[in-house]
């Protein structure tokens, strides 16, 4: 039985891994709730402005720092399979390159690349996720008396 | 059988190369680049296999990160001239001329 | 499936350890890093460069940067002169580390010691280009850095992989410097235009490279050169489909016809200084990269290679003198220009003698001053704006500033080929060697197109001091616009350029005597 020891505490790990992230997440999340975000439903119904069609350049900008990282892990994962036949050579070469790549890391977060501000959800935000606008009000707009209308005024008020 | 392999990337080599040309939507061509690219990885490894020479797939890590960088360029010159002009194609960047 | 994972954990115990202790020890390469110094500082110079601009306070002096850059490339040139005589003497040599992927010897040093010129003298330019333009910002220095670590690279690598990563570290530093200028379409539509034509180069570069490998089972380069001398060539396909590939896209990188398209168009959008960086660093390294290919991996194969140089040389001539002529946008006439001159340098490859390759550094040497000169001077007389665009905006320049009109008439002389200047010297070496093989071919069509770019050249200066009526009967116009403002950094780096190309023409005897000097030297890795 000795040699299942190591998947049960692989799986014990794993367990323990996902309570902590959930209560960690309970814990330390600002805790504002509304109507909206209490909803059970965050899609579809509630949404009557038409999606903006092209996606923000901030998109860009993210997948472009995700290749940094793609780049690191291509050497990284390579030197992990033999890193004790490289010795220390192996280990200091790593390094130098890993340094490298933290260098461009830190530069791309000092000029902002992490900031996510709302800076473009502002904008939009008064119309599509205010609290007053939950599903069951909007489920109750969505009748029989005539939706094009109602869009209509929404987007005169809007 | 090692044959078909480099079959396979001469292949996907002129694929890549004819697509570049014909097409002309930037994020398409860069597409193709990376064809190209991807199919000189599938000729290497298939060398490497042939000569039983591991240098031929580590070189495969160093395309792979140059490919990505590459894409990361683009990406910006392209988001970069985007903003300016929204859909743009390889055919309105005429400016110069000579 | 989970059977499957169960079944490979061995039973003895769980104190055994999953992945069995390997005692096996790779040979791990000893690096000699103090002949690598000149890579070193630029390389560092990059990196502790983009740490610092992160984490430092953004309100620091604006000539700092530039400041750094120069003394970089300045260390850069200081630390290559004791490495000269290291490489050179008998005792040490020519030294080979990494494995042999990297081979230092006065070759790599001499170009090495080029490029890092071409930094100093487009830093001392870009500073007051860049502030003018409002681009100002460390970004475009450290991208320098990168490029110029790049190119060395290039220039001592004796591994075609090597050489791949140095020629992509310069090529994406560039595309990314073409399109820098965030205000002008033209900049960001050279840049994608470079990007994807560098790109498409690159591929094909690296499928020539692999079918090589294919060929001969190796990418280094002293193995490959050993591999052909074991072996009399009859018709490999592969070896020759490589080649022909690999051509294709050096003569890319070196913008030679009929692969130049990109030449005018990425000259002429990209910011000015960058165009000079690109005519004299890029150039010089794209050239660098293939000596050490074709004259020396491929040196015994050299009759398979050198009809592909001769077309593209006599090409390269014919198009880069003839359509220059017809140019009417000084930037795309000095791009033409840098195709000719192209032509030129691959005339001192395709002798594929030692003596070409020195003849073909002396030109690069003195084109290095002679393009980062006249880029330079575009770039002061467009003002901010970049109104220097049609050749009859140059009219009363010479008037309005003689100082500078001088400076140009005579870097301008000197790319045509008028005695005393370094573009003569130049232009005798590469002819010598062509006749030297017995090309006289080449030699005549080299002299013809010489004459011809003559006329382009004359054409830029007659615009420049001849005032009276327009080419088009209009009324004559003096030099319109805002006033040329020309900081002294600016000065300085005219100042180097100019007497660089009078000395190289007057007192050549140094200069070609480390070039002579500088030759290709592959030996086996010692582990030194």
């Amino acid at each position: 039985m000795g040699q299942y020891l190591p998947i049960l505490a692989l799986g014990i790990l794993a367990t323990l891994f996902a309570l902590i992230s959930l209560i960690a997440s309970r814990l330390l999340n600002p805790g504002r709730p509304n109507d909206a975000k209490n909803a059970p439903y965050e899609c579809g119904i509630v949404d009557q402005v038409a999606p903006p069609e092209r996606f923000p350049v901030r998109f860009y900008l993210v997948a472009m720092i995700f290749i940094v990282f793609d780049i690191e892990i291509i050497f990284l994962y390579p030197f992990t399979a033999v890193y004790r036949e490289l010795g220390s050579f192996g280990l200091v070469s790593v390094i130098e390159f890993a340094v490298a790549v933290f260098a461009s890391f830190l530069y791309v977060v000092a000029n902002g690349a992490l900031d996510w501000g709302p800076l473009k959800q502002v904008r939009r935000s008064g119309m599509m996720v205010t609290p007053s606008r939950t599903s069951t009000s909007t489920i109750r707009r969505v009748g029989q008396e005539g939706r094009e209308v109602h869009v209509g005024d929404e987007g005169v008020a809007a | 059988m090692q044959n078909s392999y480099l079959m396979l990337g001469a292949a996907l080599f002129a694929i890549g190369s004819f697509g570049l040309l014909i097409r002309r939507n930037p994020l398409v061509m860069f597409m193709c680049i990376e064809l190209m690219l991807n199919a000189v990885n599938i000729t290497f490894v298939a060398f490497s296999k042939q000569l039983d020479d591991v240098a031929g797939q580590a070189v495969v890590f160093f395309v792979l990160v140059i490919a990505a960088a590459e894409v990361v360029v683009g990406l910006g010159i392209i988001v970069a001239i985007m903003r300016r002009r929204p859909n743009v194609n390889a055919d309105d960047l005429s400016l110069m001329k000579g | 499936m989970i059977l499957q994972v169960l079944a490979q954990i061995p039973t003895d115990g769980v104190t055994a350890p999953l992945v069995e202790e390997s005692t096996s020890r790779l040979v791990t390469p000893r690096i000699p890093w103090s002949y690598l110094t000149p890579q070193l500082i630029l390389f560092l110079g990059a990196v502790i460069g983009v740490a610092l601009v992160a984490l430092l306070p953004k309100r620091l002096p604006k000539y700092l940067s530039a400041l750094a850059t120069v003394v970089l490339a300045a260390g850069t040139l200081v630390s290559i002169v004791p490495l000269w005589g290291r490489v050179g003497n008998a005792r040490e040599g020519a030294i080979s580390a990494w494995s042999g992927a990297i081979g230092v010897d006065r070759f790599g040093l001499f170009v090495t010691a080029l490029i890092c010129l071409a930094v100093l003298v487009t830093a001392l330019f870009a500073d007051s280009y860049l502030r003018r333009e409002g681009l100002d910002g460390p970004e475009f220095y450290l991208l320098l850095m990168t490029a110029a670590f790049g190119a060395s690279i290039m220039a001592i690598s004796n591994d075609l992989i090597v050489l791949f990563v140095g020629v992509e570290i310069l090529s994406i530093s560039s595309y990314v410097l073409t399109a820098m200028h965030a205000r002008r379409v033209t900049s960001q539509e050279a840049g994608l235009k470079y990007l994807v034509l560098g790109g498409f180069a690159s591929a094909v570069l690296l499928y020539g490279l692999a079918l090589i490998y294919g060929a001969t089972g190796s990418t280094n380069l002293l193995q490959i050169q050993v591999f052909l001398s074991e072996r009399v060539l009859t018709s490999d396909g592969l070896l020759l489909g490589g080649l022909g590939l690999m051509m294709a896209g050096f003569g890319f990188k070196v913008g030679a016809a009929p692969f130049h398209m990109w030449t005018p168009d990425v000259y002429q959008g990209a910011p000015t200084p960058v165009s000079g960086f690109m005519a004299s660093a890029v150039k010089t390294a794209a050239f660098a990269g293939m000596i050490r290919v074709f004259v020396v991996g491929f040196g015994s194969a050299a009759e398979l290679w050198r009809p592909i140089v001769f077309v593209m040389a006599v090409l390269s001539l014919l198009v880069g003198s003839i359509v220059s002529v017809v140019q009417s946008n000084v930037k795309r006439m000095l791009a033409y220009s840098s195709i000719a001159h192209a032509g030129f340098i691959l005339l001192g490859v395709h002798s594929a003698t030692e003596r070409g390759t020195s003849a073909a550094l002396f030109y690069l040497a003195s084109y290095t001053a002679m393009a980062l000169g006249s880029f330079g001077i575009v770039a002061l007389a467009a003002r901010r704006g970049e109104h220097l665009q049609k050749l009859s905006d140059l009219r009363g320049f010479a008037t309005a500033h003689p100082g500078l009109a001088l400076a140009f008439a005579l870097l301008l002389f000197a790319q045509s080929g008028v005695p005393l200047t370094g573009g003569f010297i130049a232009k005798l070496g590469v002819i010598g060697a062509a006749v030297d093989q017995g090309d006289w071919a080449l030699a005549v069509v080299a002299m013809i197109t010489a004459v011809i770019s003559t006329f382009m050249y004359l054409r830029i200066i007659v615009s420049m001091f001849f005032v009276g009526g327009g080419d088009h009967g209009e009324e004559p116009a003096g030099f319109e616009g805002p006033p040329v403002n020309v900081s002294w950094t600016s000065m300085v780096g005219l100042g180097i350029v100019v007497v660089a190309t009078l000395f190289l023409g007057i007192l050549p005897g140094t200069v070609k005597h480390w070039s002579n000097q500088a030759v290709v030297e592959m030996v086996r890795d010692s582990g030194r």
